[in-house]
C-alpha cells in the first residue's frame, strides 16, 4: 500500500460520511432526534481481508455512530464466516441474535429455516435499493421475491495470472474458454524430471467447491433451488471431468488449501491461480511479479458463483431496533463507502452509483483490473442457497476431492453428494414443517 | 476439600456431559428451541456414516503414532540431555519452546514449511536426495505430516518430564552395567526404561489426552481435507455441532468418543499400569 | 579422536536436532521482518534485504493488543491462581484421605479430562449466560477453575510424600489445611510448577472459547488479535501475522528463559511418578 490512496480514502470517506447523513434525512427515517433513549445494536462480521484495512470497518462504523446520536453500534469482530455464523446462531439459540451480522450469501437459506431474517422489501421499495444496488448482487439476498439484507462485500472467484509466466511461456493473453484453459496450463506447466516445479493452474482450495459451482454454471446449470441441489446433473459430472481431465494432465495439483494455494501463487509455484476478488489487493501488492486478473473462462456460457455476505438484520428485536438497523444497513452499503471498500479490498462495489463516482472511475482507469469482476458479475448469481449449505459443502468438496485423488469416478462421487445432500435438506425442512 | 472442585466439575463438566447424553437421543439444531425425541436415530446414523469411521480411524492412527513416535523422540532426547553438558540451557529452550507457540501461529508456520514447491522441507528433501512430496495436497501425507508437527510440538514438554525421571535413576547401576559391559542401547533398554517405567506410564496418559489437540492443527491447516483425510472425531464434532447445526448428532459422535478414550485408557492401565506398578516396585 | 567423540557424541546428535527444532522460529523473525514482497520471492534469499521494523507497530496497530495484553494476563493468572486452589485440596483429599467411593470419584475428575471440549461449548454458553457472565472476562475463567488433569498429576506427586512426616506434623497437632501447607505444599512445589506451565500456556493460546463468549474489546484477549492477521478470506498478512506471533510468544518465552533453571529444577525434581 503507497501512502496516497490512504489519504485520498479519508477524504473521500468524510465527504461520504456527510453525504449520506443528508440522503438519511431525505429517506424519512424518523431515527433523529426524537429525544428518544439511544439504541444499542451489535454487529457481528468476519474479516475477509486481513490486517489494517479491518480497521475501514471500524472507521465506517464510528463514523455511523457519531452521525447518529440515537444509535450505537457495537462492531463485534467474530473470525471467519463461519465462526460468526456459529455465533449468531449460538445466539439465536438463547433468543438473543445481535441486530445485525455479515455471513456468507450462501447462509440465506439457513437463516430463513431458522425463522431468523426481517424481510425488507417494503423497507427497500421505499428506498433506491432496487433502483441503485446491481440486480445480480441484490439476488444474492432475495429469496421468493422478498429481500433479506443488503450485500456488503460482494466477490467471485477470478482467474490470477503471473504475468512474468506467461512472457516466460510466451502466452500474451488470458484463456477464455476451458479449451484455452487446458492449453495454456499445459503450456505453463514447467517439470524438472518428474518434480513440478510451477503447475499451470491452482485451484484455490478449501472453497474449490465455490470454484466448481462456477464451473457448472459455465455449463449452463445452476446446480440448486432453495430446496434440492442436483449435484449429479450432466453439467455438473461433465465439469468434474474436465477438473479431473486437467488433473491427470498433470497441469494443476489435485488438492490444496485456501492460505496454501494463495501462497503458492505468490512464490510462483502455480502461473495462474483461482481465487476470490476479495484477495486481489493482497495478491497484487504482495506478489514479486506483475498480476494479471482475467475473468474465469467459459464452457458453454460464462458463469460464476457470488461469494462474500450481506448484512442481515434479525427479526426477532423491537422495531425501533430494526429500523436502527437498517439504517446501519444502509449506511455500510452507501454509495460513498462502498467504493472506498472496494477500492481497498478488492470486493465489489454493490451500488451502481459507486461504478458511476468519479473517484471509482479514477480508480478503474487506474487499477483495470477491479472492472473484471465487475463485468464477470453480469453472469453471476448466489452460491448454494440451500438449507444447511454447510453439510452441502462438505460432502461436495469430499467428492471433488476423491475424485481427483482417484478414489471415484466423478459420476459416482456427485451421485453419492447429491443424495447425502438432499437428504440432509429434506431433514432440514421437514424438521421445519 | 473436594467441594471446590467439584461445584465447577458439575456446572461445566456434568451438566454438559448430561445434557449430552439428552442430546444425542434428540434431534437438536443449533439456533432453535425446538427439540424433537429421535431415540437411538443419532446412534443408528453413525453406523452406517463413513465419514464417522473414517474419522474414527484418522484418530486412531494419529494417536497410535504420534504418542509412541514422540515418547521415543523426547526419550532419546533427555538420555541424551541427561548428563552435564555445556550449553544444556539452550538445548532445554530450544526442544522446549514449541509448546508455547499458539497453535493458530504455529499451524500457519507448517503451512509455509510444508508447501510444496518453495517450502524448505521439500527443499531438504531434494537435497537428501528424498521425492518431493505434496504433504498437506496429498491425502495420503496430510496426516503424517500432521503427526510430524505434532510431534515437534510435544516431544519437549516430554523430555523435560523423562529428563525429571532420568535424574532420579541410581548412576552406580550405569557404572556396574559399564563394567560388565554392557552396550549403552542394552542399558537403555534394560536400565533405563524399566526405572522410569512410572513416569513413562504417566507420559503415556497424558500423550493420549493431548492427542485432542490436533483439533487446532486441522482446524487451522486443513479444515479436514484433502478427501476428509485429516477429519478426526475432535473436529468431526466440531463440524456437526457449530457448522451442520446437528447438535443431536455431535452429542452422539462426543459421547462415543468418551466411551473410546475411556476404554483406551482402561485398556493402558491394565496392560501397562499392572507391569509398572510391578516393576515399580 | 574416539574419546572426543564419545565424550561430545551428544553435541553431534543434539546440535542438529536443535537446529531442526529452531528452525520454525527462525522463520517466524525473519518473517516478522520482511516486506510482504520478499516472503514468497524466491530470489530474495532468506533474509530480509532490510528488516522491516514497522512490521511490529503495524500489526500492533490493527487490534487494541495493550488491552488484549492485560486481559490475557489476568484470565491466565485467574485461572491458574483458582486452579492451583482447587487441585491442591481435591489431590490432597484423593491422595491421604480414606473415604467411600474415592476411586469412583477421582474417575469423576478425569472425564473432564476425556470429554472433548467443543462438546460442551454450547452448554457451557447457555451456563455462562444465566450467570450472567456473558461478555466479561470471568465468562473465559470459570469454565476452567477445575482442573482433573492438575488434580491427576498433583496426586501423584502426594502419594510420593512418605506418610511419617504427615504423621509427624499431625501428632504436632496440625489439621488438615496446616500440614497441606507446610508439610505437602513445599515438597510438591516443582510439580505445580509444571501443571503451570502446561496451563498458563493452554490459557494463554486459547481461541475458540473466547471468540464465542466475548464481544468487546475490552474483555478480548491475545489469540483473537492473532486470529484477525490469519483468518481472512484473502489470505494471511504473513509478515504482521509473524510480528503479532513474536509479541505473543515474546511473554511467555521470556518467563522460561528467565526462569528457565527454576523452571526445568522443577521438573528435576518433580518426581512425576
Amino acid at each position: 500500500m503507497t501512502q496516497t490512496p490512504q489519504r485520498f480514502t479519508r477524504r473521500s470517506f468524510l465527504a461520504g460520511g456527510a453525504a449520506v447523513s443528508v440522503a438519511g434525512m431525505l429517506g424519512g427515517f424518523p431515527l433523529l432526534a426524537t429525544g428518544k433513549e439511544q439504541v444499542k445494536l451489535s454487529f457481528m462480521y468476519p474479516v475477509g481481508v486481513s490486517g489494517d484495512i479491518n480497521r475501514i470497518v471500524s472507521g465506517m462504523i464510528a463514523g455511523f455512530n457519531a452521525a447518529h446520536a440515537d444509535i450505537q453500534v457495537e462492531a463485534i469482530y467474530a473470525g471467519t464466516y463461519d465462526n460468526t455464523e456459529q455465533k449468531v446462531m449460538t445466539s439465536l439459540g438463547v433468543g438473543d441474535p445481535p441486530g445485525t451480522w455479515l455471513p456468507i450469501n450462501s447462509a440465506l437459506q439457513t437463516f430463513l429455516v431458522m425463522d431468523a431474517l426481517e424481510d425488507l422489501t417494503v423497507l427497500a421499495r421505499a428506498d433506491d435499493i432496487y433502483q441503485d444496488f446491481l440486480p445480480g448482487f441484490l439476488g444474492t439476498c432475495i429469496s421468493d421475491d422478498k429481500l433479506y439484507g443488503l450485500p456488503f462485500q460482494c466477490s467471485t472467484p477470478v482467474l490470477y495470472y503471473n504475468k512474468a509466466a506467461f512472457e516466460r511461456a510466451g502466452i500474451r493473453a488470458a484463456p477464455t474458454t476451458w479449451d484455452e484453459l487446458m492449453s495454456t496450463a499445459k503450456a505453463l506447466t514447467v517439470r524438472q524430471g518428474s518434480d513440478v516445479t510451477q503447475w499451470g493452474l491452482t485451484i484455490g482450495g478449501g472453497w474449490h467447491d465455490w470454484m466448481f459451482e462456477s464451473y457448472v454454471r459455465q455449463n449452463g446449470l445452476v446446480p440448486w433451488t432453495k430446496d434440492k441441489v442436483m449435484l449429479d446433473a450432466p453439467e455438473a459430472v461433465d465439469a468434474l471431468e474436465f477438473w479431473l481431465k486437467m488433473a491427470q494432465a498433470g497441469v494443476m495439483p489435485t488438492a490444496s488449501t485456501w492460505q496454501g494455494s494463495a501462497n503458492d501463487f505468490m512464490a510462483g509455484r502455480t502461473a495462474m491461480l483461482y481465487h476470490s476478488t476479495g484477495s486481489m489487493t493482497n495478491l497484487r501488492t504482495s506478489s514479486p511479479f506483475p498480476v494479471g486478473v482475467a475473468p474465469m473462462p467459459k464452457n458453454k456460457t460464462f458463469g460464476a458463483a457470488m461469494g462474500g455476505g450481506p448484512i442481515h438484520i434479525a427479526k426477532k428485536q423491537p422495531d425501533a431496533h430494526k429500523r436502527a438497523c437498517w439504517a446501519f444497513a444502509r449506511w455500510m452499503t452507501n454509495t460513498a463507502n462502498q467504493s472506498m471498500w472496494c477500492k481497498e479490498t478488492g470486493y465489489l462495489a454493490a451500488r451502481k452509483s459507486s461504478w458511476e463516482s468519479a473517484e471509482m472511475k479514477t480508480f478503474v482507469a487506474e487499477v483495470p483490473e477491479a472492472r473484471i469482476a465487475l463485468d464477470q458479475a453480469e453472469f453471476a448469481g448466489a452460491f448454494l442457497q440451500v438449507p444447511g449449505y454447510h453439510k452441502v459443502r462438505e460432502y461436495l468438496k469430499s467428492a471433488l476431492d476423491r475424485t481427483l485423488a482417484g478414489e471415484i469416478r466423478p459420476d459416482v462421487a456427485l451421485r453419492e453428494a447429491n443424495a447425502n445432500s438432499n437428504r440432509e435438506i429434506q431433514r432440514l425442512l421437514r424438521r421445519r414443517s | 476439600m473436594l467441594l471446590p472442585s467439584l461445584v465447577f466439575l458439575a456446572l461445566f463438566t456434568y451438566w454438559p456431559i448430561l445434557r449430552s447424553i439428552w442430546f444425542s437421543v434428540h434431534d437438536v439444531m443449533l439456533g432453535s428451541n425446538e427439540i424433537f425425541f429421535l431415540g437411538l436415530e443419532n446412534y443408528t446414523r453413525l453406523l452406517g456414516d463413513g465419514l464417522f469411521w473414517k474419522s474414527f480411524a484418522n484418530t486412531a492412527i494419529y494417536t497410535v503414532l504420534t504418542i509412541p513416535l514422540s515418547i521415543l523422540c523426547a526419550l532419546l532426547l533427555a538420555v541424551a540431555l541427561d548428563t552435564r553438558l555445556r550449553g544444556m540451557a539452550i538445548y532445554r529452550s530450544a526442544f522446549f519452546y514449541p509448546v508455547m507457540i499458539p497453535s493458530v501461529a504455529a499451524g500457519m508456520v507448517w503451512v509455509f514449511l510444508y508447501a510444496p514447491g518453495y517450502g524448505p522441507i521439500n527443499g531438504a528433501m531434494a537435497a537428501l536426495g528424498l521425492p518431493r512430496l505434496e504433504w498437506l495436497y496429498d491425502s495420503a501425507w496430510a496426516l503424517p505430516a500432521i503427526i510430524v508437527m505434532s510431534i515437534w510440538k510435544y516431544s519437549g514438554y516430554f523430555m523435560l518430564i523423562l529428563l525429571a525421571a532420568l535424574q532420579l535413576v541410581p548412576r552406580d547401576l550405569y557404572e556396574a552395567a559399564r563394567l560388565d559391559g554392557v552396550s549403552p542401547l542394552r542399558q537403555l533398554i534394560h536400565i533405563t526404561v524399566p526405572m522410569i517405567s512410572p513416569t513413562l506410564y504417566f507420559v503415556v496418559v497424558i500423550g493420549v489426552l493431548h492427542s485432542y489437540q490436533i483439533f487446532d492443527y486441522v482446524f487451522v491447516m486443513t479444515q479436514g481435507g484433502p478427501a476428509d483425510a485429516t477429519n478426526v472425531l475432535t473436529y468431526y464434532i466440531y463440524q456437526n455441532a457449530f457448522q451442520f447445526q446437528d447438535i443431536g448428532y455431535a452429542a452422539a459422535v462426543a459421547n462415543c468418543l468418551l466411551l473410546f478414550i475411556i476404554g483406551l485408557i482402561g485398556l493402558v492401565s491394565l496392560t501397562l499400569g499392572r507391569r509398572v506398578h510391578y516393576l515399580g516396585k | 579422536m574416539r574419546p572426543l567423540l564419545r565424550k561430545h557424541w551428544q553435541h553431534l546428535v543434539l546440535f542438529p536436532l536443535a537446529l531442526l527444532w529452531l528452525s520454525p522460529l527462525l522463520w517466524i523473525v525473519v518473517t516478522s521482518l520482511k516486506t510482504r514482497t520478499e516472503v514468497f520471492d524466491p530470489a530474495s534469499g532468506l533474509l530480509p534485504r532490510a528488516a522491516q521494523w514497522t512490521n511490529y507497530p503495524q500489526a500492533l496497530s490493527i487490534a487494541p493488543f495493550d488491552t488484549y495484553l492485560l486481559n490475557s494476563i489476568f484470565v491466565t493468572g485467574g485461572i491458574i491462581l483458582a486452579q492451583l486452589v482447587t487441585i491442591t485440596l481435591a489431590a490432597y483429599a484423593f491422595a491421604r484421605l480414606r473415604f467411600p467411593g474415592r476411586n469412583l470419584v477421582f474417575g469423576l475428575f478425569l472425564l473432564q479430562i476425556m470429554f472433548p471440549i467443543y462438546a460442551t461449548f454450547l452448554t457451557n454458553f447457555v451456563t455462562v449466560r444465566e450467570l450472567g457472565l456473558m461478555n466479561s472476562l470471568w465468562a473465559l475463567m470459570v469454565p476452567f477453575v477445575a482442573s482433573g488433569y492438575g488434580t491427576f498429576m498433583l496426586r501423584q506427586a502426594f502419594r510420593q510424600v512418605p506418610t511419617e512426616l504427615a504423621d509427624a506434623a499431625r501428632l504436632d497437632g496440625c489439621g488438615h489445611l496446616s500440614t497441606l501447607w507446610h508439610v505437602y505444599l513445599p515438597l510438591v512445589k516443582p510439580t505445580l510448577v509444571a501443571f503451570a506451565i502446561i496451563s498458563v500456556v493452554t490459557h494463554w493460546n486459547d481461541y475458540m472459547w473466547p471468540l464465542l463468549v466475548t464481544n468487546s474489546e475490552s474483555v478480548r484477549t491475545l489469540p483473537i488479535g492473532l486470529g484477525l492477521l490469519a483468518k481472512a478470506d484473502s489470505g494471511a498478512d504473513w509478515t504482521r501475522l509473524m510480528a503479532a506471533t513474536v509479541v505473543v510468544v515474546s511473554p511467555l518465552l521470556l518467563l522460561f528463559v528467565i526462569f528457565q533453571r527454576r523452571f526445568v529444577d522443577s521438573f528435576m525434581h518433580a518426581g512425576l511418578k
